[in-house]
């Protein structure tokens, strides 16, 4: 199972390790909320005005920013298809307005993939393989819905973080 | 939505948040949050206490923007907190924690076809990881996972580029050997 | 501040470019049953993806439009169901388990007993049922397991139900050994309970 090679273990460990690592983006809010409490040190006066200004630009921020104070959190998914042939591969649903050009995959070795943030919600997707052919995802819950004739999936992010 | 953006530099940001516009910084957070994010959780090896340094440094480099020299080498700079506030975590590298990180699936190639075998590789993996001397998981993990040049690594840690060279060499050697034992259990 | 909140969103689907991929038939039809549906308070966005994907797909105007249609109605009865608080992704969530077999007084009874969102159980329900598991006995499942389990225990649930079911077992038997041995169990991927920090990032 693993590698007799040694060289090569220490290889496919580095591999590995460069992978992305998701982290939480609830991490966003709370860096911000505790920057807010403590403006930075430089300021040695602190007349009340900058500090409103900055409450004010935070608020903003909370408000326009997917992860506020009502909890919902956000997920971000990894969709892999595995298409050695494909010239092309887009990954298109309800997250990105089924429109082939917002997410086209990345490959490597026959392997295409690509990462997407979602909010809490199901939603229906699909591949679209050389811009012409519609593939479900192998590993993926099936969309039974399928009204328009193509096989399409479905992924779930439940909005409690976990 | 949808539409391409271009995106403002660190530089800028860094200009705009100096001038009051707190908010700003959030743009730098969710920039840097995933790439330092890789490193601390690879580091601590341990999730929580990851993003609880990763949140640490990144509200101590808003509070310290004053001495960032170069705004526009903000992102060493950030690593550099980083890096040091993941010593101050090295006790708890001892606690094997289970830590998930991305699926390895697709791009683990042909060899491992089979989930159960993938998980219990990437976790073998994992615990290597975490009986290394930090030292020597540090140098490995800035060099190889952050393509750090031996010169900047020098910068980060303190330590001599002879002295890096060394570790990363034992770490090499010491994951190697951990991984066939653990392929022996 | 409300009333021209009011004001602006009533023009939501005439404005939203997005309808412009879409045929002009199929376009205005499409925009009137927005319209309406945005004026009994239902979400709107799941409608314009319906659309948008049908457009993309090349389907027939009169599909799409019947599509839309459709889903309006379900979300209605969704709502109906769930109660006017139920947030646009579980109405989303709780049309699909309507459409896999579920009946409105399962959406009721999982509501009653499982705190919001209830997103994601009323997903897996749905998901069961695309896997071959009987509406009823995916039902019966997803609420024994409702009150307790975690989002990503149901998640975990369903995986571990469809990979029996690939390996020979029957979808309804194979659901009602795992709720036997789920509703006491860590359902955590490591064997270390003292973590429950899910994948990162995670495959559907």
């Amino acid at each position: 199972m693993f590698e007799r090679d040694d060289e090569t273990t220490v290889e496919r460990v580095i591999q590995h390790l460069r992978r992305p690592v998701a982290i939480d983006a609830g991490l966003d809010a709370r860096v911000m909320q505790a920057i807010a409490k403590a403006p930075p040190q430089r300021r040695r006066v602190r007349p009340l005005w900058p500090l409103l200004a900055a409450a004010a630009v935070l608020a903003a921020v909370l408000i326009a920013r997917p992860w506020t104070r009502s909890v919902p959190k956000a997920d971000t998914l990894q969709f892999v298809l595995i298409a050695p042939q494909a010239a092309s591969v887009a990954l298109v649903g309800d997250f990105n307005d089924w429109d082939p050009a917002r997410a086209p995959m990345q490959t490597a070795h026959g392997v295409w993939a690509t990462m997407v943030r979602l909010e809490p919600g199901r939603y229906r997707y699909a591949f679209l393989v050389n811009g012409v052919e519609w593939r479900a995802d192998p590993s993926a819950p099936a969309a039974k819905d399928d009204e328009f004739g193509t096989p399409s999936s479905v992924v779930t992010v439940g909005g409690r973080g976990s | 939505m949808g539409i391409g953006r271009v995106e403002p530099s660190d530089a800028d940001l860094v200009r705009r948040i100096r001038a009051g516009d707190t908010g700003a910084y959030g743009a730098l957070v969710s920039r840097y949050r995933d790439r330092l994010g890789r490193y601390a959780v690879h580091m601590i090896g341990d999730r929580e206490d990851a993003e609880e340094a990763l949140q640490d440094s990144f509200v101590r480099a808003y509070r310290s923007l004053a001495r960032c020299d170069d705004p526009a080498r903000f992102g060493a700079w950030l690593y550099g907190i980083l890096v040091n506030r993941c010593r101050t975590t090295g006790a708890r590298a001892a606690r094997r924690r289970r830590m998930f990180v991305q699926d390895a699936q697709a791009l683990d190639g042909a060899a491992h076809a089979d989930t159960a075998d993938r998980l219990e590789w990437t976790d073998a993996v994992d615990r290597a990881l975490a009986r290394l001397a930090p030292d020597y998981r540090e140098a490995f993990l800035l060099k190889h996972v952050e393509d750090l040049e031996y010169e900047e690594m020098a910068e980060l840690t303190g330590a001599g580029v002879s002295a890096l060279k060394m570790r990363v060499k034992r770490a090499r050697e010491q994951l190697q050997k951990y991984l066939r034992e653990a392929e022996h259990v | 501040m409300i009333l021209a909140t009011l004001l602006l969103v009533t023009q939501v689907a005439a404005q939203d470019p997005r309808l412009e991929r879409l045929d002009p038939d199929a376009r205005s039809a499409v925009a009137a049953i927005v319209d309406s549906a945005h004026g009994i308070g239902l979400p709107v966005e799941p409608l314009i993806q319906r659309a948008l994907e049908g457009a993309t797909k090349g389907a027939p105007s009169a599909r799409i439009v019947a599509a839309v249609r459709r889903l309006t109605v379900d979300l209605g009865t969704a709502r109906t169901a769930l109660g006017t608080n139920a947030v646009p992704a579980e109405l989303e969530a709780a049309v699909a388990a309507l459409r896999a077999g579920a009946t409105p007084e399962v959406l009721a009874h999982l509501r009653d007993v499982r705190r919001p969102p209830l997103t994601m159980a009323l997903s897996v329900l749905a998901d069961l049922v695309a896997s071959g598991v009987p509406a009823d006995s995916a039902a019966a499942a997803v609420l024994a397991l409702a009150p307790k389990a975690r989002d990503a225990d149901l998640v975990e649930f369903r995986r571990a139900v469809e990979r029996d079911i690939a390996l020979g077992a029957p979808p309804a038997a194979a659901t009602s050994v795992r709720v036997n041995a789920g509703a006491n169990a860590v359902f955590t991927q490591g064997s270390d309970p003292g973590n429950p920090a899910p994948p990162r990032p995670r495959r559907p």
